[in-house]
């Protein structure tokens, strides 16, 4: 570009150039005092990109935007007389946005404007302060107490969590059938709170408890974001749970008149699993309210047309030949049938829901976090005499390993355990809303909080060991935390196999939990053992344990032959011969041979002998 | 004695799947690399590929380098005068047409070229319009006179297509230097105190023809360059050289043996060969070694129309059909079978 076209801006409406701007700092201030004034649409934003000699006006969707309010002349346009107003309920939101008070920026515009966080920010050059300096976050983290004194990166995990949280999730979970939900069994309101918390009224459906904690290394058990907890309180029902899950299935019809049933399948039905699998079952086909069921049990009887049209259509005549296609509890699941529900579809098809209830008690490999992305698993569950205790016999309910704070920069943690504890002390509920005091100052609070009730300003505790009985010649930080109870959960998840099913096509094992699967070994581990030169070991893996086969392999012309088990000798389909060798391969090469036959290529084998 | 044994300790074993083991070295660094990094403060023309890329491009035996780059040692003088330096530079960098041209207009209805020559570039290339109208006369067997900035050529034709031919060759001319040498600029060896150059051209063939410059440490990064120049030997060395080069430069290191492998078996046929389809692994004796990489079908239907055997010597294909691998503990064999015991007659 030349250099006298320096001065002309290009100005371009939702990305599209319209034409050039020859005083674009003009232009730019008109536009938005248009805007402000209401001449034209709130929704309309502009941006001078000086980089690139352009204005970018957008009034699209699908922008975010975030309102600000107006600085001129170093003075808030939120006069004190119009807050006062607000307070009375005379004038509202809208009011303040059409009067160019407060205004929207969309994520271009931001880049022109200089943002003061509050009145003692404000220079020449502020445009607009925020309404409030917690906005600066999002409204998740707002809910978290101290968000300032965290690394931003986890507050990225804590938004995660919170969203994977049990709690109370619906007040009438009790007649609602979602198809998983997770129930906490005592939810209990935090004693941080912050005010973005208490504004959307989430502490009357919370999803955590208060956690006792102190931060101590339990010999080697709560190493690498592993957690101890204490089973005592485990049996008081800290962070049980109960998972609902619903089974939902239809008496579908289909074109010719055929339709499914519920009932429970006769033995004579394609597909029937045996008499126990439907001993569970009610007269109607159906499973019994607070029946326990196991992996494998069905839940809804059902019988289906078959699949495809038999010729002996009629012939058979009462009977029709029917196929089982019951609900069956998966493998892995477990539960008491918590209840049945008989609906009807808007086709005038009758639908069974059928919800299954498991009690989910805290157990090893659940997964707990606090409100800072420290996440943990449980690795152990002690004994409350085996646990630590305190000079006033306070056992805490979890362990957190203290090496798990200075990496990650997680200082609200440390503040929310000592103001959770200064407010179980004192009775309080502690505010924690971000930036609304100095940590320094909230400390001293907390501090005299604790004094007032004769426990250590640190918060620190001469812990017992409670397997010795002798003070830990540290004092230990304890403190009381809240820990949500996410729902990855050991019992869902855990899969086990040693022999088991294989595919049809491949006689490879199965992959997948579903499929009660293997763990693949794969390429890369295929590599290794290459690499380490384990040639049995090798084969073990990939021959003896996967897909192993023995096959006959013609003398004559390398074939491969097979068995004729009525006459009782071995036949070779091409040369009718009958002297074969009995080679292992694997299934695999027996496919490739197959597919190879079928592209018109003849492969034969040369046995060395 | 000592350190007889611990020499004993590093040298590799009978049947130890040495390829297998380079790979891995290779290639688990090869993860933590990080693709395009750090690029060095310099000389503009002297940034070189690195990283993953490069790594590529060599194993690939890709025929010229994304970014050739020769350092050009010095002899006599030139090596610690800088003046003299200079010169063998300046006889080195390639100078083209277009680069000194301001403006190139042709007449064709009187059948000219006129083209007027940028004072400043000529200056800085230290030429004369008439030094370049001789070298275009001499190049292209044009006439041409010289009028202060401006070269006028007069073409014997009017024909509009040889005129316009002429035109685009004469902005691709080299007017001095070497073509395809790039731009030579002067460096200091910072322990020897030595001069010598860098250029971003590969045109090693022609460079060390220049007068001043060390044919013996002349090097490039062009691995094909130093095949054409000085044969398959220089090229394994130069392969090597490279591939430790830009794992180092990442701070990766690769015990050199696994690099010399793969320079090995790259150049072991006299010729560099890529590792992938059309190298190394394209040419595997194997037909299911060869269907199992790539181009399945292809290797399936040609083993077919020659009639190709397979002798299952590989490890690849014996995985396939299931056999134990002759490799480590499966390349040891029986000598006598036990039936075959009976035959063997006791000595009396």
């Amino acid at each position: 570009m030349a250099k006298e076209d320096n001065n002309k801006y290009y100005l371009y409406l939702n990305g599209r150039i319209l034409g050039y701007v020859d005083d674009p700092k003009t232009y730019v201030k008109e536009v938005r005092e248009a805007r402000r004034k209401g001449l034209i649409s709130g929704e309309v934003n502009v941006a001078l990109i000086e980089k690139l000699n352009s204005i970018d006006i957008n009034t699209d969707k699908g922008r975010i935007r975030k309102p600000y309010i107006i600085i001129e002349d170093k003075k808030s346009k939120l006069t004190p007389e119009l807050l006062d107003k607000l307070w009375k309920h005379e004038i509202d939101f809208n009011y303040l946005l059409r009067n160019g008070v407060l205004e929207y920026l969309d994520a271009e515009e931001e880049e022109n404007a200089i943002v003061a966080f509050g009145d003692e920010d404000i220079t020449d050059q502020t445009t607009h302060m925020e309404i409030d300096v917690t906005a600066i976050f999002g409204f998740t983290v707002n809910t978290t107490p101290f968000p300032e004194h965290n690394n931003i990166a986890r507050h990225a995990m804590l938004a995660n969590f919170t969203k994977q949280a049990e709690g109370l999730y619906a007040s009438n979970f009790n007649i609602r059938f979602d198809s998983r939900a997770y129930l906490l069994f005592y939810p209990q309101a935090p004693i941080v709170t912050t005010s973005a918390y208490e504004g959307v009224n989430i502490k009357h459906h919370p999803s955590g408890q208060n956690f006792v904690v102190a931060l101590s290394t339990y010999y080697g058990y709560n190493m690498a974001d592993a957690v101890v907890i204490n089973k005592s309180a485990v049996d008081r029902g800290l962070g049980r749970s109960i998972f609902y899950k619903t089974y939902v299935d239809e008496e579908r019809r289909y074109p010719g008149g055929q339709k499914d049933k519920f009932k429970i399948p006769a033995p004579t039905a394609e597909g029937y699993m045996g008499e126990h699998v439907y001993s569970k079952l009610g007269d109607d086909g159906i499973i019994e309210p607070e029946m326990h069921v196991d992996e494998g049990d069905a839940l809804i009887g059902k019988v289906a047309p078959p699949r495809f049209l038999e010729e002996n259509i009629g012939a058979g005549g009462l009977e029709e030949k029917m196929r089982d296609d019951s609900s069956i509890l998966k493998t892995g699941e477990f539960g008491d049938v918590d209840s049945v529900v008989f609906t009807e579809s808007t086709g005038a098809t009758k639908i069974v829901k059928v919800r299954v209830r498991s009690l989910r008690v805290p157990e090893r490999g659940d997964k707990f976090a606090s409100r800072h992305g420290q996440k943990g698993v449980i690795a152990m569950i002690v004994p409350q005499e085996d646990m630590p205790f305190t000079e006033n016999g306070v056992v805490p309910d979890l362990l957190l390993n203290p090496h798990s704070i200075p990496t990650r920069l997680t200082f609200g943690h440390l503040l929310e355990e000592l103001a959770g504890k200064a407010g179980a002390v004192d009775g309080k509920i502690i505010n924690g809303t971000a930036f609304a005091e100095k940590g320094s100052v909230r400390m001293e609070e907390y501090s005299k909080m604790l004094e007032k009730h004769g426990f250590d300003r640190n918060g620190e505790e001469v812990l017992y060991d409670g397997i010795t009985g002798m003070p830990f010649k540290a004092k230990i930080f304890t403190g009381v935390v809240y820990y949500n109870r996410l729902y990855h959960m050991v019992s869902n998840k855990m899969q086990v196999r040693s022999r088991g099913k294989v595919q049809i096509l491949t006689h490879q094992p199965t992959e997948g939990k579903a499929r009660q699967g293997a763990l693949r070994f794969g390429e890369m581990e295929r590599d290794a053992l290459i690499g380490y030169g384990a040639s049995l070991l090798l084969k073990e893996r990939l021959l003896d344990q996967s897909d192993k086969a023995e096959v006959l392999i013609c003398k004559q012309c390398g074939d491969i032959g097979y068995y004729d088990r009525i006459k009782r000798v071995a036949v070779c389909p091409l040369d009718g011969s009958s002297s074969f060798e009995e080679v292992e391969i694997s299934y695999a090469f027996k496919i490739l041979l197959d597919e190879i036959k079928s592209l018109h290529i003849m492969p034969s084998i040369k046995l060395n002998l | 004695m000592a350190k007889e044994k611990k020499d004993d300790e590093f040298k590799v074993k009978f049947s130890e799947p040495v390829g297998m083991m380079a790979a891995q070295s290779v290639g688990e660094p090869g993860t933590q690399m990080i693709l395009r990094s750090f690029h060095f403060a310099g000389i503009e023309s002297a940034i070189a590929t690195s990283g993953l890329p490069r790594i590529v491009e060599l194993v690939d035996a890709k025929k010229k380098p994304a970014t050739p780059l020769s350092t050009i040692y010095l002899t006599g003088s030139a090596a610690k005068d800088i003046e003299a330096a200079e010169k063998v530079s300046r006889k080195i960098t390639e100078v083209k047409m277009n680069t000194l041209v301001r403006r190139i207009v042709e007449n064709f209805s009187k059948g000219t070229i006129k083209i007027l020559l940028s004072g400043q570039e000529l200056e800085s290339e230290e030429l004369t319009p008439k030094q370049v109208a001789d070298k275009l006369g001499k190049l292209m067997k044009l006439d041409c006179s010289v009028e202060g900035f401006a070269i006028t050529i007069s073409m014997h034709t009017k024909n509009l297509r040889e005129i316009r031919a002429v035109r685009v060759k004469i902005m691709r001319a080299v007017i001095s230097g070497i073509d395809g040498a790039g731009k030579a600029v002067v460096q200091k060896d910072n322990k020897t105190g030595e001069l010598y150059l860098i250029s971003a051209g590969s045109n090693i063939e022609s460079i060390i023809t220049v007068e001043g410059v060390d044919k013996s440490r002349t090097y490039t990064n062009d691995v094909f360059a130093m095949y054409r120049q000085f044969g398959i030997e220089a090229a394994r060395n130069a392969l090597a050289r490279e591939l430790k080069a830009t794992l180092d430069e990442q701070k990766i290191s690769v015990d050199i043996r696994h690099l010399l492998l793969i320079a090995d078996a790259m150049t072991a046929s006299g010729n560099i060969k890529g590792v992938g389809r059309h190298g190394l692994s394209g040419e595997k004796h194997s037909v299911f070694a060869r269907a199992a990489y790539e181009e399945t079908i292809k290797h399936l239907i040609n083993a077919a129309a020659f009639g190709e055997i397979d002798p299952m010597r590989g490890v690849t294909e014996n995985i396939l059909v299931g056999k134990q691998i002759p490799v480590g503990t499966g390349s040891v064999k029986l000598a006598i079978r036990k039936e075959d015991m009976a035959k063997v007659k006791p000595k009396a």
